[in-house]
């Protein structure tokens, strides 16, 4: 591996070694070129992602113009956020519980814990439909509480992810460290807050992120905890393109991956690149 | 845009006319207005068809298939005194079913095809029409107003019909594949053909090519089928989720098991595809307007119903969706290249051979069984 | 280290448990009960399900058929995730590695396809994959260039280019899949290395141990959990996906969650589907019961 590396590389520092460039290049590649088709085909001029008839803006019109598409992808926000943060809450004291305490039943627990990752989407699907009917959930109140059976099984299945991931971060925290300070009389929230937080936060980011990108990529589940007046993204995209892909779910998607970059590009300026690389 | 917004101020003053002099009731037309009000170049309403306040809340939740209404039918039903509607999508029969099997979250019109209004009937799902309150149904031909899968038209009004056939790549098959062989018993095609991915359907169209009827399959032809269909299998590229005319387009396969409306849409756009009824005949489907039961808006749904039965809008709709109608009055509205188009309208002794799925509840979990065996194998 | 018991700390304890145990129990174990209890059941009527104690559902789960699929779902997922890791283990190790303000960007990079809709992204990687897509058209100018080259040196050129077929079969849906978890792999595999003991590595590095050696020996272990974090969290959505067989596979593509999609869809037997999902349920909660009994008694063993 040595051998590609034309100039003195420190030995850590990985990411200047020309065959981890060259990987994370080809993987980015990877991941990057169907979003690439996507964005161009957006600007197609035919009904079909099919073969390419010329330049128009017009399924950009379209898109925006589509109210429903719109309100769709309000909600799909508001739910993601929602549920990303209480599942960062759940899973993070979740992740704590597991990996602090030793309980009756713990075994079982945690495999209960991890069930919601296992379940087959559509049989949790169901469950959640079953159950919102029995308990005869209202489905008529305002926004956006008309949102909350929608945010409730996201939820659900967002906070095992964040107590996963944050529990194998806390395996590499040192206790001593929690002992010294409580030694030193600091009381346990206290301790909470200032050693075992900072160390979780990684994985918090980590847990956040994914809770995010399910949420906000749910379809099965949310298509039967939907109503008629809680379409989401996916619900809506799903019925879009079951039958032909359109450039207007194209123009439509284009149109969120840019304010998605956009929209952490500017939260990442505001907190300072530091803030959310901060872990040491 | 100054156009748009007179039509909107004239919308809304005539709809409060229309409700304080009661007009529906006098029975003058919204045509007739809208040609005093202001020259109709675009006429705000397209339909004839009146609409009285219901006394129910302005609202009306449908449950339809993408693209399968006209472009400005919504708005026009509301330019026209109904309620404002809230359409929402669904892909498939089963997740209509499905979805509404635990109760109704507030659906008021439903769009299923006939074998699940057959289920869905049976199920108790559905709320009985009122005849009385649909006056359009005299527009509907004959032939769909008193249909097996749902006697007198009891729960529902046929939306469209449509029947399975085979969409081909004219330049790329030998001949014309008139019959269900060539998808279902031979290797001339080999991996480049797409089937559908829907049993019932599959075991369904099988019988046809046996000579056998739609509905009249036994336990062991299901299980000669399901031979027939796992040696078929090597020769099949894909089974397909109704996304055939797509394959088809891309030419990722040139013989594809379609419905005859989306194979219509994909000729418009490739002039090199072509679509056959094979000789042994087919399956006929038909989506049906229904209110499923516990619809908040029954009274809102009947005026709906109603107004898409009407000739002007059934022919807008039609020109967006060139799915067959069986709406007569506004078949005659439309042009002859739509209706003389031997894809939409196959002859008629072709259709002769073609029947309706019924609901069967104790072949169909058989059909699925032996379908995801062939799949396995 | 060593665990706390619940019963000397139980103020903290019920402080940190009673919501996530709250929440599990009110919002999934009735939700999945009732559906635990259809398993049990059969269809009275079309929508109807009569609760009648039956286990026909799960004999019938239990026939070759279903499990050679669940078996063969398995390995795909195995692959899958083994794919993953192996792409992903590097790209989560430059992401830790790489300086501070680079690395969440990076960690960004890795994170943006995926908040673009799973259909949607299955649908561009369609159209890159197909016989007439550009993947196919990129190696068909390479081909058509290699062909060129052996004329230009006296050979016989090579035979005209006939589409690979990359859509349509196993190969696409392992890719599919792939491409689909990558980042449920990178991300816990990130948290994990971040925290990692760098000077560690120094030493292993100093000490004259290789770079792979150095991986191998200090990197992976450490990096344990994350891994088995990473590995838990990809390859159960691998083996519960059902969109990725049925949109790119070919005939034979199906897996296990096709099947169970199509009970509660298609075939409407919610009680059979039922007694497919909570057969696989059993299987996984038995393997991660056992693993973290297993897990406990090595601590307590230490």
């Amino acid at each position: 591996m040595a051998l590609f590396a034309r100039r003195p590389v420190a030995p850590l520092e990985y990411t200047r070694k020309t065959w981890m460039r060259l990987w994370v290049g080809a993987t980015l590649v990877f991941l990057y070129a169907p979003l690439l088709v996507l964005m161009v085909f957006s600007f197609n001029d035919s009904k079909r992602n099919v073969a390419w008839k010329g330049f128009t803006l017009k399924y950009y019109e379209k898109a925006l113009n589509n109210d429903t598409l719109v309100e769709a992808l309000v909600n799909s926000l508001t739910i993601a956020a929602l549920a990303t943060v209480v599942s960062v809450i759940l899973g993070a004291l979740a992740g704590v519980m597991l990996w602090r305490f030793r309980f009756p039943l713990k075994g079982a627990v945690e495999g209960v814990m991890s069930l919601p990752i296992i379940v087959p989407e559509i049989c949790m699907g169901v469950a959640m439909l079953i159950f919102f009917a029995k308990v005869d959930w209202p489905t008529d109140l305002p926004w956006p509480l008309n949102l909350s059976a929608i945010t409730i099984a996201h939820i659900t299945f967002c906070f095992p992810f964040v107590a996963m991931v944050v529990r194998s971060r806390m395996a590499s925290f040192n206790r001593e460290q929690e002992e010294a300070a409580k030694d030193l009389g600091a009381s346990e929230w206290a301790t909470f807050r200032d050693i075992l937080l900072p160390h979780m936060k990684p994985g918090l980011v980590a847990g956040a992120l994914l809770a995010f990108t399910l949420s906000l990529d749910d379809f099965v589940i949310t298509f039967f905890t939907s109503g008629p007046d809680t379409i989401t993204f996916p619900v809506k995209v799903y019925s879009m393109v079951r039958f032909s892909v359109t450039p207007e779910v194209n123009a439509a998607s284009t149109i969120l991956i840019l304010l998605t970059i956009a929209l952490t590009a500017v939260a990442l300026k505001l907190q300072g690149v530091k803030g959310i690389a901060e872990t040491h | 845009m100054s156009g748009i917004e007179n039509s909107g101020n004239l919308r809304l003053g005539r709809r409060s006319l229309l409700q304080s002099l009661g007009v529906a009731a006098i029975g003058i037309s919204l045509g007739g207005l809208a040609a005093c009000g202001k020259k109709d170049e675009k006429p705000a309403a397209g339909g004839t068809t009146k609409i009285a306040p219901t006394g129910e809340e302005p609202k009306l939740n449908f449950y339809n298939w993408d693209t399968y209404i006209g472009e400005t039918t919504l708005a026009d039903f509301q330019a026209a005194g109904g309620a404002a509607v809230n359409m929402t999508l669904f892909a498939s029969n089963d997740e209509l079913f499905a979805k509404l099997r635990a109760g109704n979250a507030g659906y008021d019109v439903i769009v299923p095809s006939n074998d699940f209004v057959e289920r869905m009937a049976a199920a108790d799902m559905l709320t009985p029409l009122d005849h009385s309150l649909i006056p359009n149904f005299k527009n509907i031909a004959p032939e769909y107003t008193d249909v097996a899968y749902d006697p007198k038209r009891k729960h529902s009004m046929p939306y469209t019909w449509l029947t399975l056939g085979i969409g081909y790549r004219k330049s790329k098959v030998n001949a014309v594949p008139d019959s269900w062989k060539v998808l279902f018993d031979s290797d001339e095609y080999k991996g480049r053909i797409a089937v559908l991915s829907e049993a019932g359907d599959m075991f369904r169209l099988y019988a046809k090519y046996l000579g056998k009827s739609v509905n009249g399959l036994t336990e062991a032809d299901i299980k000669t089928i399901e031979a027939m269909m796992i040696k078929q299998k090597p020769n099949i590229k894909a089974f397909h989720e109704d996304n055939g005319q797509d394959m088809l387009l891309k030419g990722e396969v040139d013989l594809v098991l379609e419905y005859n409306g989306d194979i219509a849409q994909a000729m418009k756009e490739d002039d090199d595809i072509g679509f056959v009824l094979p000789k042994e005949g087919s399956q006929f489907n038909s989506d049906n307007l229904c209110i499923p039961k516990g619809a908040p808006r029954p009274k809102n749904a009947h005026a709906f119903i109603n107004y898409l039965l009407d000739a002007e809008a059934g022919k807008k709709i039609t020109e967006t969706i060139l799915y067959p109608t069986p709406n007569a009055a506004a078949k005659a509205l439309m042009p002859d290249d739509y209706k003389n188009n031997p894809v939409i309208f196959p002859p008629a002794e072709l259709l002769a051979k073609c029947e309706y799925a019924q609901y069967n509840p104790k072949l169909q979990p058989l059909y699925e069984e032996a379908f995801t065996r062939v799949r396995a194998s | 280290m060593s665990l706390q018991d619940w019963k000397q700390h139980r103020r903290p304890f019920a402080a940190i448990a009673s919501a996530p145990l709250f929440w599990l129990v009110l919002f999934f174990l009735v939700p999945m009960g009732i559906v635990w209890l259809y398993s049990f059941g059969q269809n009275s009527g079309p929508a109807d399900i009569a609760i009648t104690g039956t286990l026909d559902n799960y004999k019938r789960a239990t026939e070759w058929l279903y499990l050679s699929i669940f078996g063969k779902s398995l390995a795909v997922a195995a692959l899958v995730t083994l794919i993953c890791l192996i792409i992903g283990f590097p790209v989560a190790m430059a992401i830790t590695f790489a300086a501070e303000k680079w690395r969440p960007w990076l960690l960004l990079a890795i994170m943006l396809p995926f908040w673009t809709n799973l259909l949607i992204r299955t649908y561009a990687l369609m159209m890159l994959m197909g016989s007439n897509g550009y993947a196919n058209r990129g190696l068909g100018a390479l081909w058509d260039g290699a062909s060129w080259l052996k004329t230009l040196v006296g050979l016989q050129p090579l035979e005209a280019w006939a589409p690979v077929p990359l859509l349509y079969n196993n190969f696409a849906v392992v890719l599919g899949l792939v491409y689909v978890h990558l980042p449920f792999m990178v991300l816990p595999l990130y948290s994990a290395l971040d925290r990692l003991d760098k000077s560690l590595i120094e030493a292993s590095l100093d000490l004259g141990a290789g770079h792979f050696r150095t991986l191998t020996k200090i990197v992976v272990p450490l990096a344990g959990p994350g891994i088995a974090a990473g590995v838990m969290i990809t390859l159960i959505p691998a083996l519960g996906a059902y969109l990725t067989p049925d949109l790119m596979g070919g005939t034979d593509s199906q897996m296990i969650a096709n099947v169970i999609e199509r009970q509660f869809k298609r075939a409407n037997d919610w009680p059979f589907g039922a007694a497919l999902s909570f057969l696989l349920i059993y299987a996984m909660f038995i393997l991660v019961a056992i693993q973290s009994l297993r897990g406990d008694r090595k601590k307590e063993a230490r």
